[in-house]
């Protein structure tokens, strides 16, 4: 499963790139998080609930950034385990361009999933996903960006 | 032989014994079988990877949750279950093992890692939940295509380059003839992945007798004799003391004529818990682990003459396999099958091929309805409409030029096999005529560009391998396949009669048609005739239901069994009639003096006498009771024939496709029961509809598979389901006792072929190539498009 977007944050590069490096910001932004902490300084361990179709999952899993060129892009690799539910991994190319005081996060995913998940989910997940990425920029967005939002959202 | 005066049962429309309790919701299937109050449930924990090394299993939380009785892995169950290896005696066959639960390493999605017992089903399913198992991912050989390479991740160590079985053949002038022909016409077919998707999924109940220490096991298969014999070998458990029964079986299509893990793990796990164990999957289990078929690839060369007659045919096929062998007809079924029945009614005197079945991450394969019949007959009968295409000459014309015409019979084909009836021709101009196919053409040379359907039609001529005796599975090495049916008769002290018939119906309607067999041979009465099967307590040992087997063989035993009993009551008879045995004639449960037709005994007072309850003594030489066993063994097979012509629209802008007439000539031999016949023809059309039109089981490129429901695994309904007209050509067979040929199959057979060719010459006029299944209207369009695209291109 493939998809790319990208999203606007009235935000400065360098204050985004703070926001999506900060367990707690993270954590609030994730739809479904449950628990996130930092084991380094590009390893995160998480619990994620998702619901996907017929299917409830809490995942366990780990993100790791790799090719990090800060704050310009990086690349973001994980997976999660949902037990019986199967597993999901994937990785993002995630880049920052900043152009008058705003950010455009532009980012291209790569993801698979397993089990029972790929098996009656499959249907339903890339509109899931692309549902949770939304939601988590709607989220972020209301976390960093100051005062009144405006109209944040895809473009 | 039938007596003159008794009226007839075998050709009449009898209805079915089992209709009234079935539609009334009574059948009573595995899940209906009230389970003691101490039974215990299992359920598995299954592999999320197509292939992956199994680090370590965490089965704490499992065995904590209360309700939990054990856990188990493979370790655990290697203690006291052997491997299935499925033996097949076949040049070129490499063997697999496979344990019941998977040891170190798991090669398809769904394969079972762990079983949980537990008091509850649900408690069982919970904790195969909290089961944790470290994989290490690995790289999977999933499409056929990919597997089939040098450099594909291997399934078995032990089996280089994923060929699990190879094989060819080319008869002594091949090259020659092949070399020497005018032109060449080729094509690749490539057929979809499908499965059986029985109504009710696979389950069983193992009980113990602890008095006789036995085992008494329910399970849903078409094969409980197999299913005892395999328990016994892989459990060494003794086989006398295993009762395997068969309650209702709610589809069975083959998916159920495998012997399945589940099985073993089942009756493992009573004998070593001794307690009672029941197992009942759900859907995508089913799905998931179930036997898939037909992920075929065809390549077709026919060498032909000006005229389209084919002067030899080579065949190269490749079939997907699976992770393993399944058991017990093996990952060599579709492959010798479609490389060996492809002739069918062509007479096709040069032939070579060279078949293989190719190991993949994915689901076993096994012997779905029809096996690769289907597939074969969509390849060459695709071959047909493209010979025809090439010359210019009409297909159903280049079909009645190759084949076999009716004085050739009896027919040896190219590969040493006897046809010993058949009506090919009569088939095809019958067909032809009431499809209307001249006018049809006519009408379809008429259509113009702008129309906004586009109409085809589509021909199958085939025959059908059936009721293949001991000979048929020799030929294909399979060893764990005896052949042979056999059926037991007793005439009870009442004059009823009791028949026991090797078989296991799954849905077929036996109770009802080997009454009519017995009725017309045996002289009785339809309704004196009781008739029970699928408990290997009662019933004769036999080979099961499947392969269109149940008329040819258990049919042939009932009538050498009825033959042999009928001299009996034919002698005690005579002695109470006071006339010579030759006078006397069994007719309507009655023993008549031919002669004096007024003088008869019934069954009752032959019985009375044969089981010495009443004062007139038994004959003297004759020995008390009145019953006998006969074992049949069918001729290599039988072969029925039958031709599908096939109307249909494909709509120019959503590519959907509508069958606008559907017309099946069928000879299917000696019928019993034409409307049962009719049913078996209208399920096989439906299914094939389905496999043509739109099922298709999907794995992703890492072997996950994609649609293990039925909301993603697209089905026919009632809606798809166009009008059939049937008409037969009896033609019995004079190789097989009674004439009867066999039916189960013939409907799929035919209509995947006539289906997929009605689309292909629908969409021929845009120049499109249509060669793979499913026909789903995405392909459909982007064959349309890419050649609308390619004109385009030209005009510019």
């Amino acid at each position: 499963m493939n998809f790319a977007g990208e999203h606007l944050i009235r935000s400065p590069k360098h204050a985004v790139w703070d926001a999506i490096n900060d367990p707690d910001v993270l954590r609030d932004a994730i739809p479904g998080c449950q628990e996130l902490h930092k084991k380094s300084d590009t390893e995160f361990d998480a619990v994620v609930q998702v619901k996907v179709g017929p299917l409830k999952a809490k995942f366990k899993g780990s993100v790791r950034l790799e090719d990090i060129q800060q704050p310009h892009r990086c690349a973001i690799v994980g997976e999660g385990q949902g037990g019986v539910a199967g597993f999901a991994k994937g990785n993002a190319q995630v880049e920052l361009i900043e152009s008058q005081g705003a950010t455009l996060i532009r980012y291209n995913v790569h993801a698979a999933i397993g089990g029972k998940l790929a098996q009656i989910g499959s249907r339903v997940v890339q509109g899931v996903a692309t549902r949770l990425t939304l939601q988590f920029f709607e989220n972020l967005v209301a976390r960093i960006e100051p005062g009144d939002a405006g109209e944040p959202g895809p473009v | 032989m039938i007596a003159q005066g008794h009226p007839r049962s075998i050709g009449k429309h009898v209805p079915r014994r089992e209709d009234p309790y079935l539609l009334r919701g009574e059948g009573r299937f595995l899940d209906d079988i009230a389970e003691p109050k101490d039974t215990l449930f299992l359920s598995f924990a299954m592999s999320p990877h197509a292939h992956a090394r199994i680090l370590a299993i965490r089965t704490d939380a499992a065995s904590a949750l209360p309700g939990v009785v054990a856990v188990y892995t493979a370790e655990d169950m290697a203690r006291f279950v052997k491997p299935i290896r499925t033996v097949i005696e076949i040049q070129g066959y490499r063997a697999s093992s496979r344990m019941v639960l998977a040891q170190d390493e798991v090669r398809f999605v769904g394969e079972h890692v762990a079983v949980v017992v537990a008091e509850d089903p649900y408690i069982a399913q919970d904790a195969a939940e909290l089961i944790e198992v470290d994989y290490e991912p690995l790289p999977a050989a999933v499409r056929l295509e990919e597997a089939d390479s040098e450099s594909a991740p291997l399934v078995h160590e032990d089996i280089p380059r994923n060929v699990m079985f190879e094989a060819a053949f080319a008869s002594p002038d091949f090259q020659a003839a092949f070399e020497s022909a005018e032109m060449i016409v080729s094509e690749t077919f490539r057929t979809g992945r499908v499965a059986g998707v029985p109504l009710e999924p696979r389950g069983c109940l193992a009980l113990l007798d602890h008095v006789a220490d036995s085992l008494l096991f329910y399970t849903s298969t078409q094969i409980p004799h197999l299913a005892r014999t395999a328990l016994s070998e892989i459990l060494d458990f003794p086989e006398p003391r295993i009762r395997v029964v068969t309650p209702e079986v709610g589809g069975g299509f083959g998916t159920k004529a495998q012997f399945y893990t589940e099985e073993v793990v089942t009756a493992a796990l009573a004998l070593n818990l001794r307690r009672p164990i029941k197992w009942v999957q759900d859907r995508r289990e089913e799905l998931l682990t179930s036997i898939h078929a037909r992920d075929h690839i065809y390549r077709l060369e026919a060498a032909i003459d000006g005229e389209g007659r084919i002067k030899a045919l080579r065949t190269d096929l490749t079939t997907n396999a699976g992770a393993y062998s399944s058991y017990p007809f093996g990952c060599t079924l579709e492959a010798t099958g479609g490389a060996r029945m492809i002739v069918g009614p062509y007479d096709i005197r040069n032939y070579a091929f060279h078949t293989r079945a190719i190991a993949t991450h994915t689901c076993p394969s096994g012997a779905y309805r029809g096996v690769a019949q289907p597939s074969c007959f969509m390849a060459i009968e695709g071959l047909m409409d493209r010979i025809g295409r090439k010359l210019g000459i009409d297909p159903a014309t280049v079909r009645q030029r190759n084949l076999i015409r009716s004085e050739q019979l009896p027919y040896t084909n190219v590969l040493g096999v006897r046809y010993d009836t058949g009506s090919y021709e009569e088939c095809l101009r019958r067909a032809l005529e009431r499809v209307d196919y001249w006018n049809f053409r006519k009408r379809q040379a008429e259509a113009r560009d702008d129309d906004e359907v586009l109409r085809g039609i589509g021909i199958c001529c085939f025959t059908e391998v059936a009721g293949a005796g001991s000979g048929g599975w020799r030929v294909r090495g399979l060893t764990k396949v005896p052949g042979f049916d056999s059926a037991s008769i007793k005439v009870e002290p009442t004059g009823k009669v009791t028949l026991l018939v090797s078989q296991a119906a799954a849905g077929q309607g036996h109770l009802t048609t080997f009454a009519q067999v017995l009725a017309d041979y045996l002289g009785v009465k339809v309704e004196d005739v009781f008739v029970s099967e699928g408990d290997t307590a009662t019933a004769p040992y036999g080979t099961n239901t499947f392969a269109s087997r149940g008329a040819v063989a258990a049919g042939g035993a009932v009538i050498k069994a009825a033959q042999s009993l009928r001299q009996k009551i034919a002698r005690i008879a005579a002695f109470l009639l006071d006339v010579d045995v030759e006078r006397v004639e069994l007719t309507e449960s009655k023993a008549i003096d031919k002669e004096n037709p007024e003088k008869s005994v019934d069954f009752r007072q032959v019985a009375q006498i044969a089981y010495s309850m009443t004062s007139v003594a038994l004959p003297q030489g004759e020995s008390f009771g009145l019953e006998v066993v006969e074992m049949y063994d069918p001729p290599l097979a039988t072969w029925p024939n039958a031709v599908h012509a096939v109307v249909v629209a494909v709509d120019r802008r959503t590519a959907k496709v509508s069958i606008e007439k559907y017309v099946v000539v069928h000879d299917s031999g000696r019928l019993i029961n034409p409307m049962i016949v009719d049913g078996q023809i209208h399920g096989g059309i439906v299914q094939g509809i389905g496999e043509a039109l739109m099922e298709q089981i999907v794995y992703d490129e890492d072997g996950q598979m994609l649609n293990a429901n039925l909301l993603d695994y697209l089905m026919p309904m009632a809606l798809d389901v166009p009008q059939i007209d049937i008409s037969h050509i009896e033609t019995p067979s004079i190789d097989a006792l009674g004439g009867f040929k066999g039916v189960g199959e013939g409907g799929v057979i035919g209509a995947v072929p006539a289906v997929t060719n009605a689309v292909a010459d629908a969409l021929a006029r845009t120049g499109a190539n249509i060669n793979r299944l499913p026909l789903r209207p995405s392909y459909l369009l982007r064959e349309m498009r890419r050649r609308q695209l390619a004109v385009d291109g030209d005009r510019k």
